[in-house]
């Protein structure tokens, strides 16, 4: 049989997964296959140390600002277009139309008009995650009466979140409004069609209600801190997904419970807006609340920004974590006895891949992702 | 987690326009996806980061003036334009540089983290810059395209050949930088 070509030995340093499965026999039985493709990785890694520059993140943020005032600038200094000199020549009647002052009227009557039916008051961005971080928990912390306390009136804006099962990639594509994303290969053991579930993009609101929470504790039986008067009265607006999950291994003919062997998951950033309580309120008198356990409140205290972190629940003793490069941004692996995953923030985006697979398979897929 | 908890128990419909809906336009969708890589390409390639914010913002505004962000090319025009962008910045500065003494690379490495050592990798990597600024411009931008992260389909995609030619020409391009610092440092 023929030898691999270099660019094929080349290609398997960087992209492992992208092998054709005759490729692979091919190279798992050759030895001098296996020889050239050392030497290969050896100049990949030497030109790699070579062209090696001290890392920085971009701040994509700030360059767009300043990308979208040039754009500005240069349009204001352009020549008007044949349809600006025509709006221009026209009745004076017409010429406001012409101008971005209408936008801007448009804009602010919108505004007010949202303003007056008292939908959007002074809303303070307190939560849009960019970072994750790992809090172990055990399931008992979460059999606690507090935690299911009512703090006040819920509303969702206007249902709450609908889930699909889905077979057809292009249906779920438009369905949740994210790529369908496909890993370059499928390790082995996973295998069969693949399904989607998308889920709404949905938006709730808290109202906190002091008498509310005195009143179901007071049920309970169960003894409160009261509630500061910085979060009494105040809304937090909640926007959630929408988020498209792929699923690898669930067959649909077979009735037995199976567990899935790889799931892609990915959803846009949750956040959070308030008409008043800042992050620091609400994290502060939260997890002061009597039932609250003692070591997850001082692991979520122990999140520097709770701003933009997203406390990852960690079950203790079946999973253990750790931080990994993915796709160009900081990620927490997770490894536990019966697979791996990790979830990764990007462009507003938070991505899960995981499932019956060794943390190398899963990270393999995770950086393969298209 | 436990405010999520308490957000089970009542639930009533609110219109719909009370929802705080961010709808980003189509060019931020695409600058807040495709900065991070084009900004990569261009310091990868000029391994100096205000001059490579320079080139990644000239590109998007480049864009900007003649294509659609929603076009399907977006981002491989974008990539090919940083890689091209940020070499062409290279060789103005090698053309300037041959009138200038070229500096000797000292062989000799500290084996820890100082002044001299950072001195000394930054005029390697400026070495290293002027070898692949001696590259023909197609091998530069297919090594630096794969240097920075990009996936042999999106290096294909930028540089408008076949996925399959990647490999192949990635292997020589890495031969020839290698070669071509070698033969500069041995001078």
């Amino acid at each position: 049989m023929r030898h691999l070509n270099d660019g094929t030995l080349r290609r398997i340093y960087d992209e492992p997964l992208a092998l054709t499965a005759t490729d692979q026999a091919h190279f798992d039985a050759c030895p001098e296959c296996k020889a050239r493709f050392g030497s290969i990785a050896q100049a990949a890694v030497a030109t790699t140390a070579l062209l090696n520059v001290p890392g920085f993140a971009p701040e994509a943020a700030a360059a767009l600002k300043s990308v979208r005032a040039r754009i500005r600038t240069e349009e204001a200094a352009r020549p008007p277009r044949w349809y600006e000199r025509w709006l221009d020549r026209t009745s004076p009647r017409w010429r406001p139309m012409a101008t971005p002052a209408v936008a801007v009227l448009l804009a602010a009557t919108l505004v007010t008009g949202l303003a007056a039916t008292g939908a959007i008051q002074s809303l303070i961005r307190i939560f849009e995650p960019q970072t994750i971080a790992a809090v172990q928990v055990s399931p008992s912390d979460f059999a606690n009466p507090s935690a299911v306390l009512d703090y006040g009136q819920v509303k969702w804006l206007p249902d709450a979140p609908k889930v699909q099962q889905l077979s057809d990639a292009a249906v779920a594509a438009t369905q949740s409004g994210l790529p369908v994303l496909m890993p370059a290969s499928l390790p082995q053991g996973v295998s069969g069609p693949v399904s989607f579930g998308v889920v709404s993009h949905a938006a709730g609101s808290l109202t906190f209600d002091a008498q509310r929470l005195k009143a179901s504790a007071a049920t309970k039986g169960v003894k409160v801190n009261p509630m500061p008067s910085s979060i009494d009265g105040s809304t937090l607006v909640v926007n959630a997904g929408p988020a498209l999950v792929e699923v690898w291994g669930l067959s649909g003919n077979t009735s037995q419970a199976q567990a899935p062997t790889l799931v892609i998951a990915q959803t846009r950033v949750p956040t959070v807006d308030s008409t008043g309580a800042s992050a620091a309120d609400l994290e502060t008198y939260l997890l002061s609340q009597p039932g609250v356990p003692p070591d997850i409140a001082a692991q979520v205290r122990a999140i520097k920004d709770p701003t933009s972190t997203l406390p990852l629940p960690i079950p203790k003793g079946l999973a253990t974590t750790e931080p990994v490069q993915v796709n160009g941004v900081s990620g927490l692996l997770i490894k536990a006895v019966i697979g791996a995953g990790v979830v990764w923030v990007k462009n507003g985006v938070i991505y899960a891949v995981g499932g019956q697979l060794t943390p190398d398979q899963v990270l393999a897929i995770a950086t393969t992702l298209h | 987690m436990l405010q999520m908890e308490a957000w089970r128990p009542t639930v009533t419909p609110a219109p719909m326009s009370a929802i705080n809906q961010r709808v980003p336009d189509p060019f931020e969708q695409l600058f807040l996806q495709e900065y991070p890589k084009v900004v990569a390409i261009a310091y990868r390639v000029l391994a100096d980061r205000p001059a490579a914010e320079d080139v990644a913002q000239e590109v998007f505004i480049k864009f900007h003036r003649s294509y659609s962000p929603t076009s399907e090319h977006a981002s491989g025009w974008l990539h090919s334009a940083a890689v091209h962008s940020a070499l062409n910045v290279i060789r103005g500065e090698r053309r300037r540089a041959q009138r200038e003494t070229a500096h000797a690379l000292d062989p000799a490495r500290a084996p820890v983290a100082s002044p001299e050592r950072l001195v000394e990798e930054a005029e390697q990597r400026r070495e290293v810059r002027r070898a692949l600024s001696r590259l023909p411009q197609r091998t530069a931008a297919l090594l630096m395209l794969r240097h920075s992260g990009l996936s042999y389909a999106e290096v294909a995609t930028a540089l408008g050949m076949k996925v399959g030619n990647v490999g192949t020409l990635l292997r020589r391009a890495e031969d020839a930088l290698r070669k071509e610092v070698k033969r500069a440092t041995s001078e």
